[in-house]
């Protein structure tokens, strides 16, 4: 049956009343599927399946368990998932369209509802793309100041996946403890940037404004106290059955696996291999300070959980080296046509206002023909942004590398042949974020 | 300036001699900061230097030889800006350029593929390559040109399997398909979509009854147009909608 506007809606030849072609597609592609241990469940069921345990189970878009709108469709036989079809984009917004339609900086809000776990990083990302293609200098203070911030939101990031994490597991009450510092973080990030959740803090060629005492006050006592959570989490969970039971062993990806489905971040190097964009390619200041990239060699869910652990307190190690370091100064370059004017020139000179708003309309313009590829160490991997420049001050396109998108494609190929039951402790040791996984 | 101060040597030319010379007085800093201006913008893309950001890992030019070495006429041309070098490849050779680079040059790890619509251009759309080498610590990026008539590209993901989600985004935004690749579908709109809304010809506010969206009430009409008003259309009342059977149940 098809209406009048010729979609095809509920009808007999379909049991999918909304989306039918994309629902069959899916399912489609879930029969056609290959994989690995399809021979070995064909033999088996050569000897009969009298009790029908094949079944198609949809977990999601809508389902706690799944962080966000993730739909996971699996093909199980018993409580094993034979084949997985992942269907993401309910939370697509287009955002690499719209950054086409917005100036550089007019862009950076959008940045904020991508990884919504750690927006700073992402505002980091967005900037220092920007200042690539543009080749802004931006004074070390600066660069200092966001090292700290994002080191902070990577925290900020790894206490949500352990709360959640755990929950997934059923230890609820660790969840409220995880969240006890996530809200000592938003309580900084309030008084860095005025917000808690979408800061929007950096601006391109700097930040908007320099941190308060009150807030560097609160970044010593975060890091001063922060170790001794970690040790408390540490007490409770290194050698806690359950939680060793319900992760060891699953989803476990060898080296040359998680290289090949290309995942990113803490999932590959768990995996042993010691990929840090940190290490790889040293943005901002983190050539210069000392720390560890922790890897693991095990490759399982439990190997995920300790790379995450350490890193955090290699996290509080950076962020000490920065507050020891900071050295004086501006906060934003002095150059009016490639970052704003600061507002004392604004409101007392004409110059400055004149600048303020053509950087407001306009922005920075970079050369016809411009495109360059920059990336970060999210707390999720690695994320960077692909520019390329019409010489207008809007992007000509803007290709988002999302470290969550990749992850979860990794997850597709770990979630078969595990049972059902972890596929929940799987997607949380993933970590992903659909905002930044749908784009 | 300068004929101010030719002014003042002939000022004191003319003076009595018994008088002494006194220095002009130094110019005070202005109260005010000085503003840097940049009134033309550079035209053409500066290949680097001077850019701070600039990555040493972006720099491959033994790669590049040895890929002109071994493919010849195939890659058709070498761009840089800021310190990044990209390698364009002809179309039909990408995977066999692929492969070489993974298995001879080590760069095992694809980090992103991607699509971009160079609208009015010769070969409208463009598909660019990221790929890692972890051993050798480099980052190179290949780029393929392909016409809007053709629209297909040969597909990595016999070389990177981590390309195959990436490419169906590609194919989701752009439209253009990848010749052999598993499992094209779509990867973040439904397939009931009709339309590639990365290229620049698609309306940023999207193409109102093109994908329908669920009913308002159970049993309602699915929706075509969710915001009827931002189209000039008539905003439905609450009381014009059908009503619901579950609701006169309760």
């Amino acid at each position: 049956m098809s209406d009048e506007s010729g979609f095809r809606t509920s009808g007999t030849e379909s049991v999918f009343r909304f989306w039918p072609r994309h629902n069959e597609a899916i399912y489609e592609r879930l029969e056609s599927k290959h994989v690995w241990l399809e021979q070995a469940l064909r033999n088996k069921a050569k000897e009969g399946d009298p009790l029908e345990h094949e079944m198609i189970l949809n977990i999601g878009p809508q389902h706690p368990a799944t962080h966000g709108v993730l739909r996971c469709v699996v093909k199980m036989d018993g409580e094993t998932i034979e084949k997985s079809v992942l269907d993401i984009g309910y939370l697509h917004r287009g955002v690499e369209k719209l950054a086409e339609h917005k100036t550089y900086q007019e862009f950076m809000p959008y940045t904020d509802r991508m990884d919504y776990i750690a927006p700073y990083s992402n505002n980091v990302a967005w900037c220092l793309a920007v200042e690539k293609l543009v080749g802004i200098d931006v004074p070390e203070r600066a660069q200092w100041l966001r090292m700290i911030m994002c080191e902070l939101a990577r925290i900020s990031s790894h206490l949500l996946w352990l709360g959640v994490g755990l929950m997934d597991a059923g230890a609820v009450s660790v969840f409220l403890w995880t969240f006890k510092g996530r809200e000592d973080l938003y309580r900084i990030f309030d008084e860095v940037a005025g917000a808690r959740f979408t800061v929007s803090h950096s601006r391109i060629g700097g930040l908007v404004a320099d941190l308060t005492p009150e807030a560097f006050r609160l970044i010593h006592r975060f890091v001063d106290d922060f170790g001794q959570e970690i040790a408390g989490w540490e007490a409770l969970l290194n050698r806690n059955r359950i939680w060793i039971d319900r992760n060891r062993d699953v989803g476990t990806l060898t080296r040359q696996e998680a290289v090949e489905i290309g995942l990113t971040g803490a999932n590959l190097r768990a995996s042993g291999e010691p990929y840090d964009i940190r290490r790889f390619e040293p943005y901002l200041f983190y050539g210069e300070v000392d720390f560890d990239v922790p890897t693991r060699e095990e490759g399982d869910s439990l190997a995920r959980y300790f790379v995450r652990l350490e890193e955090m307190k290699q996290s509080l190690r950076i962020i000490r080296q920065c507050l020891d370091r900071l050295p004086d100064g501006p906060i934003r370059a002095d150059d009016a046509k490639r970052a704003y004017p600061s507002k004392d020139e604004v409101y007392y000179s004409m110059e400055g206002m004149i600048h303020d708003f053509l950087y407001t309309d306009v922005g920075v313009a970079p050369p016809k023909g411009a495109a360059c590829y920059q990336a970060i160490e999210s707390p999720k991997g690695e994320l960077g942004w692909y520019l390329q420049s019409d010489g207008t001050g809007n992007p000509w396109r803007a290709k988002f590398k999302s470290p969550s998108f990749t992850n979860l494609q990794g997850l597709e190929h770990m979630m078969e042949g595990s049972l059902v039951a972890d596929a929940v402790i799987l997607i949380g040791s993933i970590d992903p974020v659909m905002g930044e996984a749908d784009k | 300036m300068c004929s101010r101060k030719a002014r003042q040597v002939t000022a004191l030319a003319e003076m009595p001699a018994d008088v002494e010379h006194i220095p002009p007085a130094e110019e005070s800093t202005p109260s005010h900061r000085v503003l840097d201006f940049f009134f033309t913008p550079r035209d053409a893309p500066a290949p680097g230097g001077d850019n701070p950001l600039i990555q040493s890992t972006t720099q491959a030019p033994q790669i590049i030889r040895a890929l002109c070495d071994r493919f010849g006429k195939a890659i058709l041309g070498v761009e840089e800006y800021a310190g990044e070098q990209t390698v364009l490849v002809e179309t039909q050779r990408i995977a066999d350029v692929c492969r070489f680079l993974r298995d001879e040059q080590r760069f095992q790890y694809l980090a992103d593929v991607g699509g971009s619509d160079r609208f009015v251009e010769e070969d409208r759309f463009e598909v660019f390559y990221n790929l890692v080498s972890f051993e050798k610590g480099k980052r190179i990026r290949l780029k393929v040109r392909v016409d809007e008539a053709a629209l297909t590209v040969p597909t990595v993901t016999g070389v990177y399997r981590a390309s195959n989600w990436n490419e169906r985004e590609v194919y989701d935004m752009l439209g253009i398909r990848f010749q052999g690749h598993p499992d094209m579908r779509r990867m973040f709109m439904p397939e009931d979509f009709e339309y590639y809304p990365q290229r620049k010809e698609f309306p940023q506010m999207g193409i109102p009854g093109s994908l329908p969206l669920p009913p308002r009430t159970p049993e309602g009409p699915l929706q075509y147009d969710p915001y009827p008003a931002a189209h000039d259309g008539p905003t439905p009342k609450s009381y014009q909608e059908p009503p619901s059977e579950i609701a006169e149940e309760e």
